[in-house]
């Protein structure tokens, strides 16, 4: 039996464990079996954003590891072992700052500004598969939901940057949106160059389409198809993300903070969350678009989704160490460099890229 | 453009990289350098100046250690009836000049170094708290 998505899985659970005939004759007598649906649903959302935040918080305590440990440090040791309930203690001082709103700042669009960051970066999960049958719902436009839903985050950027009514705030976004934008069209174009060998903008059909290996060794991943695009891909993201070779939007030594400079307690940890939030959803992207998804060999007498969901989990977080290595060995590029890059290499890369692979899909040389 | 064109193969961004890496996986003589501070402590250079201390058998209280004090550290109080130096340590500098003035060799530098206190007041260290005894061997 083929499970789609997370509803069809906890279904299939409920009704193995034989609780889920009951249930639902209960709410069939009363009319009512939409709401039993809603609340399924409603269940896996829950259990989806409770992950991703756990892991958010987990990507805060790697962060500081790793650039500890590039630094010959220790790091976070003291709270949890080896400083793993850091987060936790960060997150209980955070809300237990004063909220300042600025006495000149627009009050209604500064505490709107983190909850506009906040929600898409959790949205961007719901097409993603993490594992077989692990995806919340698998949309046919699930490849252009994700850059769209990601083309949110510079509006509300910027509505942060306006609404804070402090030099540094405005000038970190109009950075972050001149970044955000001059990134998200190479960033596109190379994730187009993979959807011209799928044909499909599903998520699910991408990962399906790299299953297996060519002569038995190579895993059938689009970055070894698309090493260009990947590389492409993996450059436009990082500076999407505003990670530090691109990170212009705060960078510390000019802009005080960036577009958060004034956001302090609660706000400000939304802000913070959904950098991270971001981070995983990309590396997340990153891994089904290029290293081929959830897909690894097959372990016997253990179900496929837990499998899955492991080789997901290490992927993703392969490509998230490398994020934040990066972030400790490179320093910041100039923002005229910035611009260059993406205008004037990226993107005529990327639609070089895309002519090549047009050419290779018709030509039909590889399947 | 001229950047870009030199450094296309960005080698130098993989070096670093390598870099980074040996100290994240400890490789070479790369091993953890700072310490768990209140748990675990540095090991202090011998000659280290520390907190002050002052010998009670040897200090005669003749000031010389007020006079050669270049912040005015030092003053000469009475204590159990003999005369004894105060420092007052928010103004020391631990430049070690009162030690080298003291004609009888009563003063020494300690090897305490965790002075932060809540108070100005409390950072003056008077004789109740600066003198020690010298073990005499018989």
């Amino acid at each position: 039996m083929m499970i789609a998505n997370a509803y069809e899985l906890i279904v299939y659970i409920l009704t193995t464990i034989g609780v889920y005939e009951p249930i639902n004759n209960i709410f069939m007598s009363f009319g009512l079996d939409d709401i039993l649906k809603i609340i399924i649903m409603l269940v896996e959302i829950a259990i989806l954003f409770a992950f991703v935040l756990v892991t958010i918080m987990f990507l805060t305590w790697m962060e500081r590891k790793v650039v500890a440990m590039v630094q010959s440090r220790y790091g976070p040791m003291v709270t949890g072992p080896r400083g793993l309930l850091q987060p936790v203690m960060d997150g209980v001082k955070l809300i237990g700052k004063e909220d300042i709103i600025p006495e000149k700042a627009d009050r209604w669009i500064f505490t709107l500004a983190p909850f506009i960051v906040f929600v898409p970066a959790l949205l961007v999960f719901i097409p993603l598969p993490f594992g077989e049958s692990l995806i919340i719902s698998d949309l046919r436009v699930g490849l252009l939901y994700i850059i769209a839903i990601s083309a949110i985050s510079p509006v509300a950027i910027l509505l942060a940057g306006w609404a804070s009514n402090n030099k540094y705030s405005l000038l970190g976004a109009m950075r972050a949106v001149a970044q955000d934008i001059s990134y998200t069209i190479p960033l596109a174009l190379a994730a187009i160059a993979v959807v011209l060998f799928t044909s499909s903008l599903s998520t699910v059909d991408i990962v399906n389409a790299q299953a297996g290996t060519w002569f038995g060794i190579i895993p059938k991943w689009f970055i070894f198809i698309q090493p260009l695009g990947f590389i492409l891909f993996l450059i436009a993201s990082i500076a999407e993300m505003g990670r530090i070779p691109f990170d212009f939007q705060e960078s510390e030594q000019e802009l005080v903070a960036g577009f958060f400079t004034e956001y302090s307690g609660m706000k400000f940890a939304m802000f913070f969350l959904a950098e991270y939030a971001h981070l995983f959803a990309v590396s997340g992207i990153i891994v089904t678009l290029f290293l081929g998804g959830w897909n690894g060999p097959v372990i016997p007498f253990i179900p496929v989704q837990i499998t899955s969901l492991v080789y997901f989990l290490i992927k993703t977080y392969a490509v998230i160490f490398f994020a934040m290595w990066l972030r400790d060995t490179v320093p910041r590029v100039r923002i005229d460099q910035l611009l260059n890059l993406g205008w004037k290499i990226m993107i005529p890369l990327a639609l070089l890229n895309l002519l090549i692979t047009g050419f290779v899909v018709t030509a039909g040389v590889i399947q | 453009m001229t950047w870009i064109s030199k450094n296309w193969t960005m080698t130098g961004i993989i070096t670093g990289l390598m870099v980074t890496l040996k100290h994240v996986l400890h490789i070479g003589n790369r091993p953890t350098v700072t310490v768990q501070y209140p748990y675990e402590r540095m090991k202090l250079a011998p000659r280290f100046r520390g907190r002050h201390a002052v010998d009670e058998d040897a200090c005669i209280g003749c000031g010389i250690c007020e006079v050669s004090c270049p912040n005015s550290t030092i003053r000469i109080v009475k204590y159990k009836g003999r005369w004894f130096p105060e420092f007052n340590l928010g103004m020391c500098l631990f430049c070690g000049l009162c030690l080298d003035a003291c004609p009888m060799n009563a003063i020494k530098m300690d090897r305490g170094y965790e002075l932060a206190d809540y108070t100005r007041e409390s950072l003056i260290y008077g004789p109740d708290r600066l003198l020690f005894k010298k073990e005499v061997n018989k």
